[in-house]
């Protein structure tokens, strides 16, 4: 009898047990990981990022892109997401600012760009608040034309920009209201050839070139862009000529991504007709001019040809990674992660299936997770924004796979 | 291999029940008495079975998750739209129950097989060339296999021949497999004509999307008739209440392959009504060849 009791007991205890290890909704769950599409249902909409931010709130604010019918640059396109990856509110800006370019940056309460005046083609500052409540467009000075890329650095911006009646890349330094406080131009040879892809960038009709600007550890500036005939990652400290030149191959070949380490040390990611080189820990010459040919690099063959890079330095479990994010030719997202210190192979992870995926940005979450933003293209044609939230176990497991 | 282990169980039922010896009758000196004993023996037993049947489901769904977050368009227009009652599932059963004054306190530790689907339309247009449409359904199918542990107490309503009974419990569910199916098909107007088309189903382990244990309540009647021989058939109606979420609430975005068509599991409870036919036989005897009870 004893026995018997005992059983009925197990049972009632089995079940006990089993029901306080039932699911609980957790709205933090909800937070650290998520998926998000954001869907407008008309036919002709066309929407893509260019680089997001994490809000204070725990939010996401993405600066994107959209296509116009009365011209052929590109729209401006805000939208604010909330912690859980819900919609909550988006902004298309007037038609007098077009052609808006990373980086997004945060710089005290506000979130500033790049954009331009489609008529001048004179470079504009452009700040909104983390809610999207207000949009403000300024002009920077000094008639800086076609905006490039942006980087914050030391409290200031450094825009590369294109001067089209000289033929000329520039790079300058402005303060936070739009005053130039440094310029300098870079010829990009002569000839219409030369100017043609640059203006097919601008008017989205050609290859999209990573153009990018920035400063390294040891005090120059550099930039990604057209020098001398050729796509060049130039380092200058504002100078009639540049310091050094690492060439590419005209417009087939040159650097996809390039990101400071210490040092000459940098992480980068090269493309050369077709082919792509990753460089997840290599020396660069900032002097003199060499080729990126030259370098070698992990091939990745399943990239698409010249593909998007993106690279995040980030620290997960107080190590420091370099994640890859690119477009793989099974149309997915993909992210390879690499020892900062060595520049050796960690693991990787692939983002999204069926509709076709392309990264746009990438940035570690104050959760100490990762934020993953890209275009999707939704029943396969219509371009989407999209972000993949992946929670901090998640990179953990990525950064620290052996 | 299912399908042999139970042929193989019915075969050692069968074998069991036509290896029972016949019933030999009590003299009548000792019948009054004998009676007696038997009415008292009869107070108390234990009784182990086995039933299969089917079943169909229904989710009810607590909070809504979508990958696709609308921006210039309700979201409840391409919320999903569930099909309850309408897949058939499989169930068996295996039932160990102790009987004591027409009260059963039945295990029935169970392997069920449960369906349910559900579907989503996505619709994109344009103002200004009507023939500009393209539409998309998505239709969804869940298979789970769990593994069910149900403590249920049953009340023999009468009792006789034929046993109509009720009964209530609880129980516990281990998540044991689990599969997802999208299917997707479309009306393109926008390829100069009606262009509708269907793309190859898209099959994905789904464990990890669903909760690992969850819980509910049940309850149904049923009703057991003395075939003789030690055996009686029995038909049961249970309907399972769920009480907490079958879905996986630290991994509803686990599964890429899903958030790349826009899934996400809802949080949702699943309510199940299953149908079994199966048999039991009395694990107490009489000491005179296995005569057990019913009169």
């Amino acid at each position: 009898m004893l026995q018997k009791n005992f059983s009925v007991l197990y049972i009632v205890f089995t079940l006990l047990g089993v029901v306080s290890c039932s699911e609980e909704s957790n709205p933090e769950f909800d937070t650290q990981t998520f998926t998000s599409i954001f869907d407008n249902n008309k036919f002709d909409a066309s929407y893509f990022p260019i680089d997001m931010r994490e809000t204070p709130d725990g939010g996401y604010v993405i600066l994107g892109g959209r296509k116009l019918t009365d011209t052929s640059f590109t729209g401006i396109y805000l939208l604010k997401a909330d912690k859980f990856g819900n919609f909550v509110k988006e902004i298309e800006v007037e038609e007098t600012s077009v052609n808006p370019i990373a980086d997004f940056v945060e710089y005290q309460t506000k979130y500033y760009f790049f954009c331009m005046d489609p008529l001048t083609q004179v470079a504009q500052i452009a700040s909104v608040d983390a809610n999207l409540d207000a949009v403000t467009i300024t002009p920077v000075q000094g008639g800086l034309t076609y905006p490039a890329a942006a980087a914050f650095v030391e409290n200031n911006f450094v825009m590369l920009g294109y001067n089209n009646d000289d033929k000329e890349t520039v790079i300058s330094i402005l303060n936070p209201d739009g005053g130039i406080l440094e310029s300098q131009g870079y010829t990009i040879g002569t000839g219409e050839d030369v100017e043609e892809p640059i203006i097919n960038h601008y008017i989205r009709t050609g290859k999209q070139y990573p153009f990018e600007v920035g400063k390294t550890s040891g005090g120059l500036y550099f930039f990604n862009g057209f020098y001398n005939y050729t796509f060049s990652l130039v380092f200058t400290n504002f100078g009639d000529d540049p310091v050094g030149v690492v060439q590419g191959q005209q417009n087939d070949g040159g650097f996809s991504a390039v990101t400071p380490l210490n040092g000459n040390k940098f992480a980068s990611s090269r493309f050369n007709f077709g082919s792509n080189f990753l460089l997840p820990n290599k020396e660069l010459s900032t002097s003199g001019i060499t080729s990126s040919t030259d370098l070698g690099g992990y091939s990745l063959p399943e990239l698409v040809p010249n593909a998007n890079v993106r690279i995040l330095r980030a620290t997960v479990d107080s190590k420091n990674v370099l994640i890859y994010g690119s477009d793989t030719k099974s149309k997915q997202i993909g992210l390879l992660f690499y020892d900062e210190s060595t520049g050796d192979f960690i693991s990787s992870r692939y983002l999204g299936f069926s509709n076709p995926f392309e990264v746009a940005s990438l940035e570690q979450t104050s959760d100490e997770g990762l934020a993953v933003c890209g275009t999707t293209y939704l029943a396969g044609r219509f371009p989407r924004i999209c972000i993949f939230k992946l929670s901090k176990d998640q990179l953990i497991s990525n950064a620290t796979a052996e | 291999m299912k399908r042999l282990n139970l042929i193989l169980l019915c075969l050692l039922i069968v074998v069991g029940v036509f290896g029972q010896e016949k019933k030999k009758k009590p003299s009548a000196y000792n019948k009054q008495k004998q009676s007696q004993e038997d009415e008292k023996f009869l107070e108390k037993q234990w009784w182990l079975g086995f039933k299969a049947g089917a079943n169909l489901s229904k989710a009810n769904v607590d909070k809504t998750y979508s990958v696709i977050a609308p921006t210039n368009y309700d979201a409840s227009t391409i919320g999903k739209q569930y099909d309850n009652y309408t897949l058939l599932g499989s169930q068996a059963t295996l039932e160990v129950s102790f009987y004591f004054k027409r009260f059963l306190l039945s295990f029935q530790p169970t392997y069920q097989h449960s369906r349910f689907s559900y579907s989503n339309s996505f619709e994109w247009s344009s103002t200004e060339e009507v023939a500009n449409h393209v539409q998309l359904t998505f239709d969804q199918e869940q298979k789970l296999d769990h593994a069910i542990l149900p403590l249920i107490i049953k009340y023999d309503v009468y009792g006789n021949r034929l046993r109509p009974y009720v009964q209530i419990g609880a129980y516990s569910a281990i998540l044991l497999n689990a599969t997802k199916s999208v299917t997707t098909t479309g009306v393109d107007n926008a390829a100069g004509g009606e262009n509708e088309f269907a793309t190859e189903t898209i099959n994905v382990g789904a464990t990890d999307l669903f909760a690992k244990y969850h819980w509910g309540l049940l309850g149904g009647v049923g009703m057991n008739y003395n075939l003789g021989n030690n055996v009686r058939l029995n038909f049961d109606v249970i309907y399972k209440l769920g009480m907490s979420n079958i879905s996986s609430t630290d991994n509803r975005y686990g599964s890429d392959r899903l958030s790349g068509v826009g899934d996400a599991m809802d949080d949702l409870t699943l309510d199940n009504i299953s149908v079994s036919l199966g048999c039991l036989f009395p694990m107490r005897f009489l000491s005179s060849g296995f005569k057990t009870l019913d009169k």
